[in-house]
Formats: structure tokens, sequence, C-alpha cells
């Protein structure tokens, strides 16, 4: 028994090294396919190795107050970094990298040009949206859908991801016949489904500011304060220009 | 406070049960007689809910009601039912994962059984049937009763499924345990603590009435 412990304490101490090198970042769900190519460039361009942890913004917010080790936070909006500066989670003031575009999606070809009096048609019978409680995706479809005037007749039609990744897994898979999602699932090499999709307005919804804040637990760390920084990098504009983002 | 994601729990429970138990019964018995490789494969078929992730069954599920292709196609096309996103799909997701926990235990029970018990039964002329129901059954009963509760109990605990099919539509889909999911995630640790609470009691009181019913017996739910 003795023995199995030494050799358990010895190889942690082994790799723990290895461990303590990597920053650990919490990604809002919207980004996993642009989180793949940040990585990419940034470890290329400094020999970093990047950790991302993708959730719904309020889970990680929840995660990081309850003691997740986490160094940077990528949120789907600027509510829950602020919220976490205000308890404390960041001594830096939350900034905002990106604003997200909003588009209508689907697996098939459903005539985009009038949407809003598609989906009241039978052909329609699921419409997929992240909770709107939760992401902020969802809260923009919702204000898109009261403004075109549909919201309430379509009520019985709308299923809820509980981020917009699984909005992604019900557009791609087709059990929603259609669905609203970031311009950033369409933009994924990645992806392997045809899909047909239209830019929705950016005035009919209220701009998708995703916010960061560098967490306590990566205050101290050099590398996480260099990633903080490379976010904000003209490099790193680019590519989230690439996947639909806006940046300024 | 939004009492249904409770109400349509044990809805989901109580249909899941209800279904379970008509078929599982003659399966189990079936199962119970006899061997042969066919037979394992469909024992090891129903109890692999038990060790496989939610994940797993939710993906499949998914795949397979998907109104695009295949069978989800054709039942939509044919009788116009969907079963993503609704709560008949739920009931089959349910049925299929909680499986196990009413097999099993009748399964075993029926094993144990004197094979004399029977016997003594046709040679009174009683038929197949009418031994199962009026010999074996009765002789059964704290077994039954395990599975039923285990079933039950089970099924109000399903979490991983529902929420890769259900996808979170009140009164349909937002099951009890979804809802404490999503209060956490909004942060309404108040809702969440409250569910919970009911969740915890009401399982609570289930397994300890379990418990006290087979203590006579020496048994314990598990076996």
């Amino acid at each position: 028994m003795k023995r199995i412990k030494t050799l358990i304490v010895s190889f942690s101490l082994l790799i723990s090294p290895a461990f303590a090198q990597n920053i650990k970042v919490a990604v809002a769900a919207n980004l996993q396919s642009v989180i793949k190519a940040l990585r990419q460039d940034f470890k290329q361009k400094t020999g970093i190795t990047i950790e991302s942890i993708l959730g719904a913004s309020g889970n990680l917010t929840t995660q990081v107050k309850n003691g997740a080790p986490f160094d940077v936070f990528l949120s789907a909006d600027m509510t829950f970094p602020e919220n976490l500066f205000k308890d404390g989670f960041s001594k830096k003031k939350p900034v905002v990298y990106a604003q997200g575009s909003l588009v209508i999606c689907s697996s098939q070809d459903i005539g985009f040009e009038n949407w809003e009096r598609v989906m009241l048609t039978g052909r329609i019978r699921k419409i997929a949206i992240a909770n709107p409680a939760i992401a902020p995706y969802g809260k923009a479809a919702g204000e898109v859908l009261k403004k075109k005037g549909v919201w309430d007749d379509i009520q019985n039609k709308i299923v809820m991801g509980e981020s917009i990744s699984q909005v992604n897994t019900y557009i791609t898979t087709g059990v929603a016949d259609v669905g609203f999602t970031t311009q950033a699932l369409v933009k994924d090499p990645n992806n392997k489904t045809k899909l047909y999709w239209e830019l929705l307005d950016p005035k009919s919804y209220a701009p998708i500011e995703q916010g960061m804040v560098l967490l306590k637990h990566g205050e101290s760390n050099a590398d996480a304060l260099k990633f903080y920084e490379y976010i904000l990098s003209t490099r790193a504009k680019t590519i989230f220009k690439e996947y639909g983002y806006h940046v300024e | 406070m939004d009492l249904n994601p409770i109400w349509l729990t044990l809805k989901l429970a109580g249909i899941t049960t209800v279904i379970l138990l008509a078929t599982g019964l003659p399966v189990a018995w079936w199962l119970s007689k006899g061997r042969s490789i066919f037979k394992v494969i469909i024992e090891a078929i129903i109890t692999m809910p038990l060790v496989l992730p939610p994940s797993v069954l939710g993906f499949y599920l998914l795949l397979a009601f998907s109104p695009q292709h295949g069978v989800g196609k054709w039942l939509q096309q044919t009788f116009d039912v969907q079963f993503v996103f609704s709560f008949q799909g739920l009931v089959l997701a349910s049925v299929i994962y909680s499986m196990p926990f009413m097999m099993g235990p009748i399964k075993a029970a029926l094993q144990q059984l004197p094979v004399s018990l029977s016997q003594a039964s046709y040679s009174l002329g009683k038929t197949k049937w009418q031994t199962f129901i009026h010999v074996l059954l009765p002789n059964i009963k704290p077994s039954l009763l395990t599975a039923i509760v285990l079933t039950f109990a089970h099924t109000l605990g399903e979490f991983g499924v529902v929420l890769m099919i259900g996808g979170n539509i009140p009164n349909v889909t937002r099951v009890a345990s979804i809802a404490v999911y999503d209060s956490v995630e909004q942060m309404d640790y108040s809702t969440a603590n409250t569910y919970s609470l009911i969740l915890f009691a009401i399982t609570f009181i289930m397994v300890v009435s379990v418990f006290v019913f087979n203590k006579y017996r020496l048994k314990s739910p598990l076996e």
C-alpha cells in the first residue's frame, strides 16, 4: 500500500509541472470553433499551450465562483464578467473583445427571404434557440422574433438549448428545422453539414458584446497575461473577423 | 414557485413504471427460464443502459429521432409523430434507460424460486399463465416492489438523456432535474434548492420504505 502511495505521489510530482505551464481559459460555447484557431495561432506565436474549457457563460461563471482554477474567462456577454469583477474574482475591469452576429440557420433550404412567414407554416415544427435566460444569443434571438411580431405565435415550436453549442447540434443533426445561432457556426471549416443561413439585421437586436476578464487565478501568471493581451491584438482580431465576429 | 417540473417528473416516472411493469414482467419471466445464447444477448442489451453513459443513449436517440432521415422521418411522415423534444420521446427514452432496474430484480427473484413450485402447479392442471399470475408472482412480492420503486426513483433521477433530447420546453420536457440545472445556471440557487429538496425527500422516502418493507426478509433492494 505504502509503495503504491509513493508511486502515486512521485508520478503526480512528475506530471504536475507540465500541467502548471498550461493556461486554463474558460470559453463561452459560441466560441467553440474560433477558439481552436486562436489557440493554434497563439501556440505558434508564443509556444504556450492553452487549455480551453467550453460551456455556457452562466455555468462557467458559477464554476469560477466556486473555485474553478481558470486564468482567463471569455464570456458571451458583459454581464457575467462584470458580475465576477464586482464580486472580487478579478482585479481588472472586463473588456469587450468581440461582438457576435446572429444568423438564422437550417440544414434545409426553407426560403430565408421571408423566414418569419415560413415559421408560421406547418413546414417548420421546431425552432431552436439558446435559453434566453442564460445565453446572450438566445436573448438576441428572442428580441429579433419579438421585433418581427411572431414570438407569441411560435411559442409551441420553440426548443431551448442549454448553450449555443447545443443549438448547433440541433441544427446540424436536423432535429430542429431551423435555429438561431452564431455566425461562427457557418464559418466553421470543421463543420461537415451543408447549412443554409442568413445574417440577421444587427439593428434588430441589442449588440452581443462579448467580454473578457483576467481572473484572480491567472493574474500572477505571465503566460495568462500574454494570452489576455493576445486576444485584444490585431492578429486575434483578424481571426475573430474570419469567423463572423465584429471587432473594433 | 412553479411546481410543474415536479408534476411532469412524477408523471414521466409513473408512465414509465407502468409501461415497464407491463412489458418487463413477461420478458423477465422468459429470461428466467432456461439458457441460450440468444437470451444472453437480449439480457445484455437490457442491462446496457446501466453501464452506458446517458450521453451515448441521448446521442443515438437524437440521431434516430431526427425528422430529416431514417426512423424519425418515417414516423413523422407515416404517423405524424415526432419523438424528439416531446413528452412521448422522454417516455421512450426513460423506458430504455430504466429497463434494467425493472428486469433485474424480477428476473433474479424468479430464478431463485424452486422449480418444484411451478411443477406442482402444472400437475394440478394450471396453465403456464395461471401459474405465473397466481403462484410465481405472489412469491416474489418483495422483489416486485423493489423493481417498481427503483424504476420509479431512477426515472426521477434521469438527467443526461433528457438534457440531450428534451429541449427544455416548459410543461413538456422541462423535468425537475433539468429545472435544477437551469436554475443553477441562472444563479437562482433558492429555486434550485427547492426542487432539489423535493426530489431528495421523495426519493429518500421511497428508498427507505423499500428497505423497511424488505427488512424482515433480510434482503437488500439492490440484490
